[in-house]
């Protein structure tokens, strides 16, 4: 295999899969660009992050409640700021999109809800600072009724307390 | 030429009105009338006669009893409701010509008169078998004249019930319903005479009212968070079940005063069932994930719920005396929402199906049967059935917001409740007057 033929594999299929991500992204996760916080192990190094805001947003598949790798990131952020702040606490809204019904979904926003909260206490965050609440269906982000909308209320929304 | 014409017109009509009746019995022993009909044939055809009066108040009593008597056998969709001729009786009075139904084709016919007795307006009314012209019924109905409504209604619910061998419900039952306006509101069956339960602000859900009619129960977030209420209609006081975590989807059990609902408080959305007083008597379910949207069969006995223990929400059905729960829905995804029906034998669900509609199916209890109600008409939900199992109540957006709608049982006759109160959602039909 000749070096041209080496490296143009080398450029053609991470575009591929750079492509192919684009294309699959369903659920499209946005959120404020922040630093990635240092941790060591799970625990977060408080000093570095004292300045970094809350991340207001994590989203969701449909019908899952699970932390996904995706929202990881966002989260160790949020655990970092309740470490670096620990006079405030945070509310932990779970939300759904309007598809499927209002009293699963209800369940669905307080799994949502409850998982985060778990995930931030791993972290070694107090839950006594953490409530959770969920509002199903009842308050969602973007009030349309496409995939754009329901993934921006598919939703966990943290409210500084 | 035109006299054979007419008779060649009238023998025709004749023939097939005979054609089109379907098959009815007597029961002479028993002094019943009920008509057999296979289920699926027809409507029962019935000439429905302008109730007689002498004039002035009466007229008017009168005709409003006919605007109840119509709407209500029409809600039904039990009848197909006919003009009886004009020369049906004699202004003299004497015998009723039924010759004159041979046109209408009518199966029944019905008619009364109005009158004002001591103040108080009396009705009588008269059912015929109209081949035959024997007279299945004679009723006097009476009261003050803010209970002409009540008292065209118990003629429908009487006339039902000799038609159809079964006591009907039907007309006494109301309907709890979340107005996006006015919060929690109950009306009558047909949407008339809305009242609002609460005032409250915050988000309310799901309210149910207990079989005896004594307790309402809902959600709502008036505590900043979803908890559980249980009013005391009598009383007015309400109790709360403050757990933390949510407290959602109540449903009374049958032949208990308990109901059954969901809460978080040990961390996952277990179904527990609770006392009118707020205290919990023990949980039912015990599986990882969400367990939600109890219903209870007729005898409470067993209880259908959605689950998420399989993966996707499906229904399962419980017994309560304990035992494995069983998988009731396998067609579909996503299926909520059940609701057992006062027969016992079908479960109404809704489910979200692959194109984004959402639709109602029902189901018999051992899992055969499946039936899809409505189709092409984005998303049904929240289906409950009427106290005697006849017709199912639903919220649909349809036409835009969400409105309630009804249909029969079967899926036929859909059409909306007329409500003035906005949008409405959540109902839940109850036996209660």
């Amino acid at each position: 295999m000749s070096n041209t033929k080496y490296f143009a594999k080398a450029v053609f299929i991470p575009a591929l899969f750079t492509l192919g991500a684009c294309c699959c992204d369903k659920d499209v996760v946005v959120a404020p660009v922040a630093p990635a916080p240092k941790t060591q192990g799970d625990q977060v190094a408080p000093q570095a992050v004292a300045s970094v805001a809350l991340v207001s947003e994590v989203y969701f598949d449909f019908d899952r409640s699970a932390i996904t790798p995706e929202i990881q990131p966002m989260l160790k952020t949020n655990a970092a700021w309740l470490t670096a702040n620990p006079d405030r606490k945070a509310s932990i809204e779970g939300h759904c999109d309007e598809r499927g019904t209002s009293e699963y979904n209800m369940a669905l926003g307080d799994r949502r809800a409850t998982a985060v909260k778990g995930y931030l206490v791993q972290l070694g965050v107090d839950p006594a600072r953490l409530q959770t609440i969920s509002y199903g269906e009842e308050r969602p982000a973007d009030p349309g009724h496409n995939e754009k909308a329901w993934a921006k209320n598919r939703r966990v929304h943290f409210v500084e307390k | 030429m035109r006299i054979r014409t007419i008779s060649i017109t009238a023998a025709v009509t004749t023939l097939l009105c005979l054609l089109l009746l379907p098959f009815t019995i007597r029961a002479e022993e028993a002094n019943e009338y009920i008509a057999i009909r296979k289920q699926g044939a027809g409507r029962i055809a019935i000439a429905l006669d302008r109730t007689a009066s002498k004039g002035g108040r009466e007229s008017e009593w009168a005709g409003s009893i006919d605007g109840t008597i119509r709407s209500g056998l029409d809600f039904t969709g039990l009848f197909n409701l006919l003009q009886a001729p004009a020369n049906m009786r004699n202004p003299q009075g004497g015998a009723l010509n039924f010759a004159a139904l041979n046109s209408v084709g009518a199966e029944i016919y019905t008619g009364g008169t109005m009158t004002k007795q001591s103040g108080k307006a009396v009705l009588d009314m008269e059912v015929y078998d109209a081949l035959s012209g024997k007279q299945l019924m004679k009723r006097s109905y009476s009261g003050e004249e803010g209970r002409l409504r009540a008292m065209g209604l118990q003629f429908c619910a009487d006339l039902v019930e000799l038609l159809t061998g079964r006591k009907s419900l039907l007309f006494g039952s109301r309907i709890v319903y979340i107005s996006n306006r006015n919060g929690i509101s109950i009306c009558d069956f047909d949407g008339q005479n809305v009242e609002h339960f609460t005032a409250s602000r915050a988000i309310s859900m799901n309210p149910v009212l207990s079989p005896d009619g004594n307790y309402l129960a809902w959600t709502d977030y008036s505590s900043g968070k979803p908890d559980l209420y249980i009013r005391n209609l009598a009383t007015r006081s309400t109790v709360s079940v403050g757990k933390p975590g949510v407290s959602i989807a109540p449903a009374w059990r049958n032949g208990t005063d308990e109901l059954a609902a969901t809460l978080s408080f040990e961390g996952d959305q277990e179904i527990y069932l609770v006392k009118p007083n707020g205290m919990i008597s023990r949980r039912l379910t015990n599986s990882r994930g969400i367990d939600v949207s109890p219903t209870f069969s007729p005898d409470g006995s067993k209880m259908a719920f959605v689950s998420q223990r399989s993966g996707a929400p499906q229904i399962f059905i419980q017994e309560l005396r304990g035992g494995e729960a069983r998988r009731l829905t396998f067609s579909g995804s996503y299926n909520t929402q059940p609701s057992w029906s006062p027969l016992g034998d079908r479960i109404v669900f809704s489910s979200v199906q692959k194109g984004g509609e959402i639709n109602l199916f029902t189901i018999n209890a051992d899992g055969s049967g499946l039936l899809q109600l409505t189709s092409g008409s984005r998303y049904n939900e929240s289906p409950s059935w009427s106290p005697d199992g006849s017709m199912i109540v639903f919220m649909s957006n349809r036409q835009g917001g969400k409105r309630l709608f009804v249909m029969n049982a079967d899926g036929t006759n859909q059409r909306p409740l007329v409500l003035k109160d906005g949008e409405q959602q959540q109902p839940n039909w109850s036996r209660v007057k």
